[in-house]
């Protein structure tokens, strides 16, 4: 299961969605919850839920076209990962962004990788990833790391080095390219670093609204240290 | 029989101020992030995302422009505020961006932001890289 909710750079959902539209998933379920305001989305004139499941025989992917509250981030991710397990998921992989301050001068941004246990962190390092061995993770990646381990559900995290608060197209096609290497999720990725712009322009919105959330959940703590003597 | 009224308890005390905090921190936000369209049909202009970091030394403000001519970038200064204007390659219609319910089409970018310090601006400095526009100036002694 993949997993792309609105969050720095708002490359989870950018990557997620892409990978959505590219491999043709379809709608399967919905989340519908008195935490989360009341919206519908419009496509194609039919209303539909922001918080959304697609999938095929192999692969869910999890998107959310409305930045998630903060209050009602554990509840979402708690069902998100319970649903899983009801469908027999045998591994969580989160999309997301870790911010970078001086992103304008990365021509290439980073990715790494968080994983629940030491095989899963073996494994991404045989594929070439780099672990963030040290640091904090707040939001959606942080949850679904911490129930997916309470649920025995393996997790990771892939994490792109992005802009806090502006879209971030190139990076999500960073981090899909990453994706492809632990999975056999493949998608060409040329289409998303052409509309970039296009993205950029539409996904304001969703990013002022999503930068809300992170400063009421106080995402600025990534930047932080931590200790652990 | 007359009853003594009951006493508050500590947690009930601390979950009145912490109710007071949670409507202040709110407000705080709705200051922050204004409501509204993030466009403006009269000026043309579609708003975009911008930031404001004070260092010691200096203030940066950045502005997320895509689809811009960077030739056209316009830097203004008034009363602690930083306006920034850019046109853009191609007019956008909503159509443009999917949406058919609505009309207006913009030529530009827009964004203004306040900053709380003293800042120079005639030694401001422009950059414009991947479409994301930096300006610096150096911190006026107050």
């Amino acid at each position: 299961m993949i997993v792309g909710l609105p969050d720095v750079g708002l490359v989870g959902l950018i990557a997620t969605s892409y990978l959505i539209s590219e491999l043709d998933l379809e709608e399967i379920a919905h989340m519908d919850s008195d935490l989360l305001p009341p919206v519908v989305v419009l496509h194609k004139g039919q209303p539909h839920a922001p918080l959304r499941f697609y999938g095929n025989q192999n692969l869910i992917a999890v998107i959310s076209e409305l930045a998630v509250p903060a209050p009602a981030i554990y509840t979402v991710m708690r069902e998100i990962v319970d649903w899983g397990e009801t469908k027999k998921i045998k591994r969580i992989v989160s999309m997301g962004g870790i911010p970078a301050e001086n992103r304008q001068a990365i021509k290439e941004p980073k990715v790494f990788g968080a994983a629940s246990n030491q095989e899963l962190l073996d494994m991404l390092t045989k594929k070439g990833v780099k672990i963030m061995k040290e640091g904090y993770m707040v939001g959606p990646q942080a949850l679904s790391m911490r129930y997916s381990v309470n649920k025995n559900i393996p997790a990771i995290a892939i994490l792109a080095q992005s802009f806090y608060n502006y879209p971030d197209p190139q990076s999500a096609a960073i981090a899909l390219k990453e994706l492809s290497k632990i999975s056999n999720i493949k998608v060409d990725v040329s289409k998303l670093l052409e509309k970039g712009e296009e993205i950029r322009l539409k996904a304001r919105d969703i990013m002022k609204r999503t930068q809300e959330e992170m400063t009421r959940m106080k995402k600025s703590q990534e930047y932080d240290l931590p200790l652990y003597v | 029989m007359s009853r003594k009224p009951r006493t508050n308890s500590i947690f009930d005390i601390i979950g009145e101020h912490m109710g007071g905090f949670y409507a202040f921190t709110d407000k705080l936000m709705e200051a922050a992030f204004s409501e509204g369209p993030g466009w403006n049909r009269e000026t043309y202009c579609l708003q975009a995302l911008s930031s404001v970091f004070v260092t010691q030394k200096e203030v940066v403000v950045t502005a997320d422009l895509p689809n811009i001519e960077p030739e056209t970038v316009k830097v203004e200064v008034a009363d602690k505020t930083v306006e920034i204007i850019a046109k853009m390659k191609k007019k956008v219609q909503f159509s443009d961006l999917g949406i058919y319910h609505r009309e207006g089409e913009f030529y530009s970018l827009h964004c203004q932001d306040r900053v709380q310090v003293a800042i120079d601006a005639e030694k401001m400095k422009i950059s414009f890289t991947g479409g994301v526009l930096e300006v610096r100036f150096p911190r006026k002694k107050s």
